[in-house]
């Protein structure tokens, strides 16, 4: 077992790169591997990418009053999670279909490798696209790079191929397999070319793994929804998972309680410590106890006083009324009397006299409340009656008696709690009993009636409680008055809630298993994610079916894998061993991985683009407008040029800036 | 989404007319954000340019790759041609093994209320105890779910 931290490493802004003078003139080749989990850039003439980042865009959203937040890119976005909901990506898949997202990386892109000349970014650029990308896709990849950023001419390959050339430069014939972010391509490559007809793409990648994953530990830590982040899954499908060489037995080993305690991971999640005790302390609780009762008492204070005011008042108006028949007034005297709603002097009186002594008592009251202010001293609760008997002996017994009756409490809460269930169901023997029950009662009503007679008679409602009988929250307290004094007393007592609890690190770690080989393992079985595609090894037999013999001999003595999946550790052994298992017996097959599967793609095309080659092939934005959008140079690493039959409905629109920007092109 | 308000430059001298922003030649860090905001446009770009496909259609602007792949294929093409969707991969010939949604193991069982799948008896009881938007949650991981009951 082993307990790792979350590096949830921060990504660090890229720095504007110096665009020196001999790059400048010089109309250098820019390399970029556009790939749909990062971006990578440099110069023919750099050894290593000057800029790797993800290829997402964050646009804080709109909001009144405030001004816009900047777009940040890549790199800039040193938090994801903070911007999740934020995020755009200019590829859906592995292909590029929303431009204006792309325009905003392409401007990351160039503003940070420090380009400064006007209205053009004048160098040639080696681009990477997905195998078979649409012509409608690359059309308007052309359009942008030529219209908006006036780019002399373009090369766009392969990022497998490109991988491909930069491991065997002078091979002919590999099977190559290329495990990227979005997809998983296979692609047959005979006699120095692809063939595309039997290449296929598995529609699963390394997004899916960490989807796949981050769902997984989100469901089996509920509590933690919202610390497990896809970041935080990424991070772990980076680091901890493996491709397993034999699922089956790997599995079958997992489900030895050892192993898998041998074998977890323990993941920390970052906590922090409650700052108060859950719960109030008993000193806290009679504090708030005595507080309740002084605002009590206060408030009965001012009602006695209020009452007094008013009855005081009254009592002078009666007085006065009074007054009135001393003084001979009689009129006067008996509207004063109608209003008061009484009859004669006889009634005043007696209203007078009433009023008088509830005045009396009233002001006794007051008087008392002010005397004794301090009345209510707290008893503390009788929690005495379960005492720790002094005997040794005598304790034992005590404790089995205290642990006896915890037993037969939870006992009898399971048992509620299971009937409770069945009784949800239908055809279960509670349920029936239960309808039975209730048919019974419902006939009853009929007859002669004697329920009710006998108090047990009354029990039956508890149970035909769909609830499963009482709650009993008496019990509820009882059984934690008992597990105090066990947790007080009793040196073998496991506490069930805090025994688990023992750390607040403990609980904020997640165990990660089987999901370890689980994620990875959909690389080969899709169905997992429910999806209906052939896994990778069953591609790879149904794709070698389709060649002669002596092609499949040929083709698996080199597989070349390759993409930023397979540096999952194991996925090289698997594939041998699926390779064995497909293979007929003594034949001989090789595989191979790429020397840095996620950055030989850009080597690659680096290499082409510092070759003699890469004029040859480049583009230029002449041949763009006379060809149409959809045109390509073909080499040996790019896709190959189907032109559209139809013209795309885009490229029938006349470029605005038709015939008269030509003169940009440096050649 | 990006509004563009442009100088109306006329057509055709995009380039040899000073751009939008300021004219000066320093390498300034003008967009440390990359947003083409029209202060911030950066000096390289040009600055009549405008998506083809984006002002034919303001609401709903970029194609996704699914309506490529419709368009792709309903297009007339020769035979030998291949597009991105015939690579598709075939579909799987085997029957898809059963593993236990909570531990990952192979399951024998199925829950027949939850529809889970189970791999022995302790998880049979925790999975009777789980709510339901976990078992939702397990199932729609595998596709499984039934939206409509």
């Amino acid at each position: 077992m082993t307990t790792v931290e979350l590096k949830d490493l921060k990504t660090v802004p890229d720095p504007i790169h110096q665009y020196p003078k001999t790059v400048r003139s010089s109309a250098l080749p820019l390399v970029i591997d556009n790939g749909s989990y990062n971006c990578r850039v440099g110069w023919s003439i750099n050894k290593e990418p000057l800029m790797i980042f993800k290829n997402i865009i964050a646009k804080p959203r709109k909001e009144r009053g405030k001004k816009d937040g900047e777009t940040q890119v890549g790199n800039d976005i040193t938090n994801i999670e903070a911007v999740r909901f934020q995020l755009k990506t200019q590829f859906d898949r592995n292909v590029v279909t929303h431009f204006e997202a792309q325009e905003q990386v392409f401007d990351y892109v160039f503003s940070h490798l420090g380009i400064d000349t006007e209205g053009s970014v004048n160098h040639p650029m080696v681009v990477t696209e997905a195998f078979l990308n649409p012509n409608y896709s690359r059309h308007l990849m052309s359009e942008l790079l030529f219209e908006c950023y006036g780019v002399p001419s373009v090369c766009y390959g392969v990022d497998a191929l490109f991988s491909f050339q930069h491991n065997h430069p002078n091979c002919k014939t590999a099977l190559i397999v290329n495990c990227s972010y979005h997809t998983t391509h296979i692609l047959p490559f005979i006699d120095g070319r692809v063939d595309p007809t039997r290449a296929r793409r598995i529609n699963i990648g390394g997004f899916h793994i960490i989807n796949y994953l981050h769902r997984l530990l989100q469901l089996k830590y509920p509590a933690h929804y919202t610390a497990i982040t896809p970041s935080r899954a990424e991070e772990l499908v980076h680091d901890q998972t493996f491709v397993a060489e034999h699922y089956m037995e790997e599995l079958s080993r997992w489900a030895d309680t050892d192993y898998y305690e041998a074998h977890v991971v323990r993941v920390q999640l970052p906590y922090t410590i409650a700052p108060v005790a859950p719960g109030l302390s008993a000193e806290q609780q009679r504090e708030r106890r005595r507080e309740l009762a002084r605002r009590l008492v206060e408030i009965n204070a001012r009602k006695r006083e209020e009452r007094l005011a008013e009855d005081e008042e009254q009592l002078n108006q009666l007085l006065a009324v009074q007054d009135l028949v001393e003084e001979g007034e009689e009129e006067e005297f008996q509207q004063a009397l109608d209003s008061y709603g009484l009859s004669n002097l006889a009634d005043l009186q007696k209203m007078i006299s009433q009023l008088q002594t509830r005045i009396e008592k009233t002001r006794q009251k007051i008087v008392a409340a002010n005397t004794t202010e301090e009345p209510i001293v707290e008893e503390p609760k009788t929690k005495s009656k379960i005492l720790k008997p002094k005997d040794q002996e005598e304790f034992d017994t005590w404790i089995a008696d205290i642990r006896h009756k915890r037993q037969e409490i939870l006992d009898k809460r399971n048992a509620r709690r299971q009937r409770r269930q069945d009784m949800a169901r239908r055809r279960t023997a509670a349920a029936q009993e239960r309808m039975r029950l209730i048919s019974q009662l419902a006939r009853k009503e009929k007859r002669d009636d004697t329920f009710g007679m006998r108090d047990e008679d009354w029990d039956v409602y508890k149970a035909i409680n769909k609830e499963g009988g009482d709650s009993d929250s008496d019990e509820e307290q009882k059984l934690l008055d008992l597990e105090e004094v066990l947790r007080q007393h009793d040196p073998e007592f496991e506490d069930p809630s805090a025994g688990n609890a023992a750390t607040t690190a403990e609980t904020h770690q997640l165990h990660v298993g089987v999901e370890k080989l689980r994620a990875p393992e959909i690389l080969f079985q899709p169905s997992m994610i429910g999806s209906g595609e052939a896994g990778l090894a069953e591609t790879i037999e149904f794709m070698l079916r389709g060649f002669s013999p002596e092609d499949q001999a040929a083709l698996v003595s080199n597989v070349f894998l390759t993409g930023g999946c397979s540096t999952l550790p194991g996925l090289e052994a698997r594939l041998r061993r699926e390779l064995q298992e497909m293979r007929p017996f003594k034949t001989t097959f090789e595989v191979t991985l790429a020397s840095n599967p996620s950055l030989n793609a850009w080597h690659g095309a680096r290499t082409f683009a510092a070759s003699d080659m890469l004029q040859k092939y480049l583009m230029s934005r002449e041949e763009y407008e006379e060809n149409g959008g959809d045109y390509f140079k073909e080499h040996s690493a790019s896709n190959l040029y189907y032109p559209s039959p139809v013209p795309l409905p885009q490229a029938e629109v006349p470029a605005p800036l038709g015939g008269e920007d030509i003169e940009i092109d440096p050649f | 989404m990006v509004k563009r308000k442009r100088p109306n430059t006329p057509v055709g001298d995009g380039d040899s007319a000073p751009s939008s922003v300021n004219g000066s030649g320093i390498p300034s860090p003008v967009s440390v954000d990359a947003s083409a905001d029209e202060e911030k446009r950066p000096i390289f770009k040009d600055s009549n340019f405008q998506h083809t496909s984006k002002s034919s259609n303001k609401k709903r602007a970029w194609r996704s790759l699914k309506q490529i792949i419709a368009q792709e294929r309903a297009l007339p093409w020769k035979d030998d041609c291949v597009h991105y969707s015939c690579i598709d991969a075939p579909p799987s010939f085997k029957p898809p093994k059963k593993y236990s949604d909570i531990s990952g193991l192979l399951a024998k069982y199925t829950d027949p209320q939850t529809k889970l799948y189970y791999a022995m008896a302790e998880e049979f009881s925790t999975i009777r105890c789980l709510p339901m938007d976990i078992t939702a949650g397990y199932l729609a991981l595998r596709r499984a779910n039934n939206p409509m009951g």
